[in-house]
C-alpha cells in the first residue's frame, strides 16, 4: 500500500516541478516541458513490451497459462502507452515542426510499432482455442519485441530526423540534463513505471478471476 | 496558444488515457461480480 501512496506523491511532485521549473531546452521554450511526460510514457511502452516478451518466453518453456495472462496484460498496457506516446509526440511536433504528422523516422517507427502490436491483438482475437492462442501469441510477442530496439532506438538515430535524439544521454551515454531536470525526469520515469506495474497487477488479478469463472 | 497550455493538454491526455483504461478494468470487475 505504501508504494501506491508514494507513487501518487511522486507523480504529484513531478507534475508540479514540470510547471514550476524553467523549460529544459531554451531554444524550444516552454513546449520542451512535454519531454517530462512524453519520454517516460514511451519508456513504459518499451518496458511493457519487454515484460510481455519475458512472459511469452516463460509460457513457451513452462506451458502455464498464467504467463499468457501476464503477457497479454503487459502488451495491452504497452499498446496504450505507445498510443499515448504517439499522441503526445504529435502535439510536440505541431508546436515545434508545424504539423501533427510529418512521416519523420521517429513518427514512422512508432506508427509501425502500433501496427505490429495491433496485429498481436488481432491474432489473439482470431484464435479461439486457449492453448493455441497462448502459444501463437507468445511466439508473435517474442518476434514483435525483436523489432522494438530497432524501431525505438536505432532507426530514428540512423536516419536524419527532426526528433531530438540526445536530450537525455549523448553519444557517449553521458547524461545531458542538469541535475534538477535529471531528478524530475527520473522521478517521472519511476512514477509512470510504478503506475504501469500497479495497473498490470490489477489486470492480471482480474483476468485470472475471469478465467476461473469460465 | 500559450505553450504552458500545450504542456497541460499533453499531461491531461496521458492521465485521461490511463483513466479510460482504469474505467475499462472497473467495468470488467463489475461484470465479473454480477456473474
Amino acid at each position: 500500500m505504501i508504494w501506491k501512496i508514494l507513487t501518487g506523491f511522486l507523480l504529484s511532485v513531478v507534475i508540479s516541478a514540470v510547471f514550476l521549473m524553467s523549460p529544459p531546452q531554451k531554444e524550444l521554450g516552454d513546449v520542451s516541458r512535454i519531454f517530462f511526460f512524453h519520454v517516460p510514457v514511451a519508456w513504459v511502452a518499451v518496458l511493457a513490451f519487454f515484460i510481455s516478451m519475458i512472459n511469452s518466453i516463460f509460457l513457451l518453456r513452462k506451458k502455464e497459462l498464467k504467463y499468457d495472462v501476464q503477457a497479454a496484460a503487459a502488451a495491452r498496457l504497452g499498446f496504450l502507452f505507445c498510443i499515448l506516446a504517439m499522441i503526445t509526440g504529435m502535439i510536440f511536433a505541431k508546436n515545434t515542426w508545424g504539423s501533427f504528422w510529418n512521416w519523420d523516422p521517429r513518427e514512422t517507427s512508432i506508427f509501425i510499432l502500433v501496427l505490429i502490436y495491433g496485429a498481436y491483438f488481432a491474432l489473439r482475437s482470431a484464435v479461439e482455442i486457449q492453448e493455441r492462442k497462448a502459444s501463437l501469441s507468445a511466439v508473435y510477442s517474442i518476434l514483435a519485441f525483436l523489432t522494438v530496439p530497432f524501431l525505438v532506438f536505432v532507426i530514428p538515430r540512423v536516419y536524419q530526423s527532426l526528433h531530438p535524439t540526445q536530450s537525455v544521454v549523448d553519444t557517449q551515454f553521458k547524461f545531458q540534463l542538469p541535475l534538477p531536470y535529471l531528478l524530475v525526469f527520473l522521478s517521472s520515469i519511476l512514477g509512470f513505471s510504478l503506475i504501469f506495474f500497479w495497473i498490470h497487477k490489477l489486470e492480471i488479478l482480474l483476468n485470472t478471476k475471469e478465467k476461473e469463472k469460465e | 496558444m500559450c505553450s504552458n497550455f500545450v504542456v497541460m493538454i499533453v499531461s491531461l491526455i496521458v492521465w485521461i488515457g490511463i483513466f479510460f483504461y482504469l474505467l475499462r478494468l472497473d467495468r470488467k470487475i463489475k461484470e465479473l461480480r454480477r456473474r
